[in-house]
């Protein structure tokens, strides 16, 4: 008897995983599949703009790096080929998210593909594997990209709780009293913040 | 340890060997081109490499539109969008870059301004940028270093902001890569040793930073191996044709490495002190390399260790990080020795880099692109930390 009717043989275990091959051999399923990771990222991306915000606005870390940007950089983040995109713009001493969509960033960071952003934006790895793996197309000046890649780095470290630190951030930060009070703070302004941007 | 994901692009044809320049007309024509423009440098025509590349053109349909020798040591953003000019204007179809890294370099950012059509190339800065394709350019390396030869990467010094600013494209690949151990012959001991050293830097980087591949590997060992059995050879007798021949090799494939896996902060470190200093980019890197290595040595202790055996070492069978220190050494006895054959400086002080632009040379970087691909995050006060030591 050969393998693979050995397989065809064999009982089925698992009788979920028989239905959602079914649901997956659906038609609607692919469109289906695709809709569901971009309102994902869509609603991940919604929330991200207005938490860097709230992160900039508290975090002593970000004004040290914006303090060397020019006024009026913008950088984008977002997925190919359709998006969601969001853009941000550095004014004064905080970042302010300008919306959904680009609107003229000098800096984007565009993953490839939805598959290539969603591990990044629920926290399962990081930007720099994404990097590492070239999932991210950068357009615009590297040494900027860089500043944008510190800062995100320290919206991650504020937004993301601990637990999850060790895969999203190269080198986990061991936050200091004053530092966790903050993330504290950080968190206490997260909704007003969603809240504001979405009225 | 297999990645979770990589991929692995070099579409560029090697012709390798003795009077491979030979081959250059013929390969043009194949490519459908009639027109040269052959960009070079003052050292390289100083030298008479460029008799070699003129006869080559002698008996062919192909002819050279324009020499362009005023490539600086370091590729400017000026100086491309000139060439770029004279290109045009000259009526050229293809580049011939005849040359180190620079002059490679140069001759991709003026394919990039040409064939996208703009007059500006810091239009177009950026990873995976450029949408056109670009002429068809071969590359002949007179230096066994950058590897510029078969990769993806323009490196171009902004003049105005006092920077080097990296262009990244799977287009920027030469069509050919010709390998002729006449184009390296003359390169005197010193800087033979600092290209060599910069070759080992881009292998080792390659098989130790983030973005590693099982193909890559491949490639990197095969150059640590060749840099480990022939640099020393190649630095104390310059006419030693399998040497040199070697050492272009080592460096095609350490560039094949580096192109796919990218290098860390070395690079970010020694493109920092380029652009800060001007200390030559082989010098810089064989300085950085033992002290990057131990900056890293906590996180990859496995992979620095894998190394051992390639530069010559025994394979520790022990504690990785003890096998790591092992290869360190290594790296440390080979530029001892290439200090006292060649008088390669191994500390950023007897570089020339004064004291007081350490921080400055942290801050630049920090903002460099390598940074993102090494295997432990470093800030300001980290690259400062390492750059203190090396000093």
């Amino acid at each position: 008897m050969s393998p693979w009717a050995e397989r065809e043989k064999a009982p089925m275990i698992d009788p979920i995983r028989k239905t959602l091959l079914a649901i997956r051999s659906l038609p609607f399923y692919p469109a289906f599949q695709t809709r569901v990771k971009y309102l994902t990222i869509d609603a991940i991306l919604s929330f991200f703009g207005p938490a860097f915000e709230a992160v900039s606005s508290r975090v002593p870390e970000i004004k040290g790096e914006l303090a060397q940007w020019e006024d009026g950089r913008r950088f984008a983040v977002g997925v190919l080929p359709d998006g969601p995109f969001i853009t941000l713009e550095k004014r004064g001493d905080m970042v302010y998210y300008l919306g959904k969509g680009l609107h003229e960033p000098e800096i984007s960071m565009l993953f490839k593909n939805l598959d290539a952003a969603i591990p990044v934006f629920v926290g399962i790895h990081g930007s720099f594997k994404a990097f590492a793996e070239n999932r991210v197309l950068v357009k615009g000046n590297l040494a900027h990209t860089m500043e944008v890649n510190r800062i995100v780095n320290i919206v991650n470290a504020y937004l993301f709780p601990a637990l999850v630190h060790h895969r999203v951030l190269k080198r986990p930060p061991r936050f200091t009293l004053a530092q966790t009070f903050t993330k504290a703070r950080v968190y206490g302004g997260l909704i007003p913040a969603v809240i504001r941007h979405m009225i | 340890m297999m990645p979770n994901y990589y991929q692995h692009y070099c579409p560029v044809k090697i012709l390798s060997g003795s009077h491979a320049v030979s081959n250059i007309p013929y390969e043009l024509e194949t490519l459908g081109c009639s027109r040269a423009m052959v960009v070079t440098d003052k050292g390289v025509a100083g030298a008479g490499l460029l008799t070699i590349v003129r006869e080559a053109f002698s008996d062919a349909s192909c002819t050279i539109g324009c020499i362009f020798d005023k490539t600086p040591v370091d590729s400017s953003n000026h100086v491309v969008n000139e060439l770029a000019g004279l290109f045009i204007e000259n009526g050229c179809d293809c580049f011939v870059a005849v040359g180190g890294g620079s002059v490679i370099d140069t001759a991709k950012g003026a394919n990039i301004v040409v064939s996208e059509g703009t007059d500006d190339i810091l239009k177009l800065q950026g990873n995976e940028v450029i949408r056109k394709e670009l002429l068809p350019m071969i590359a002949v390396p007179t230096t066994s270093g950058t590897g510029s030869e078969v990769t993806k990467v323009a490196v171009i010094y902004n003049e105005d902001m006092k920077v080097k600013m990296s262009f990244v494209s799977d287009k920027l690949y030469s069509k050919v890569a010709v390998l002729d151990p006449r184009m390296t012959m003359t390169v005197p001991p010193r800087i033979t040793a600092a290209t060599g050293m910069d070759v080992l830097t881009h292998a080792i980087e390659a098989y130790t930073c983030l973005q590693k591949n099982p193909i890559d590997d491949i490639f990197a060992r095969a150059a640590i191996e060749l840099v480990r059995k022939y640099l020393i050879r190649a630095v104390e007798e310059g006419r030693d044709e399998e040497a040199r021949l070697a050492m272009a090799n080592a460096s095609l494939f350490a560039g094949i490495a580096f192109s796919n896996s990218m290098v860390g902060m070395v690079h970010s470190l020694a493109h920092a002190c380029g652009g800060v200093c001007h200390i030559p980019h082989g010098i810089a890197n064989a300085i950085l390399l033992p002290f990057v290595l131990e900056y890293n040595l906590d996180s990859i202790p496995q992979y620095i260790s894998e190394i051992a055996p390639m530069l010559g070492g025994s394979a520790f069978n022990g504690e990785p990080k003890q096998g790591a220190l092992n290869t360190i050494a290594l790296v440390r006895g080979m530029l001892d020795k290439l200090r006292v054959i060649s008088g390669l400086p191994i500390r950023l002080s007897e570089a020339g880099v004064p004291e007081d632009k350490l921080p400055d040379i942290a801050r630049a970087g920090i903002n460099d692109g390598s940074l993102v691909f090494n295997p432990v995050e470093a800030d300001y006060d980290d690259a400062l930390g390492v750059l203190k030591r090396a000093f």
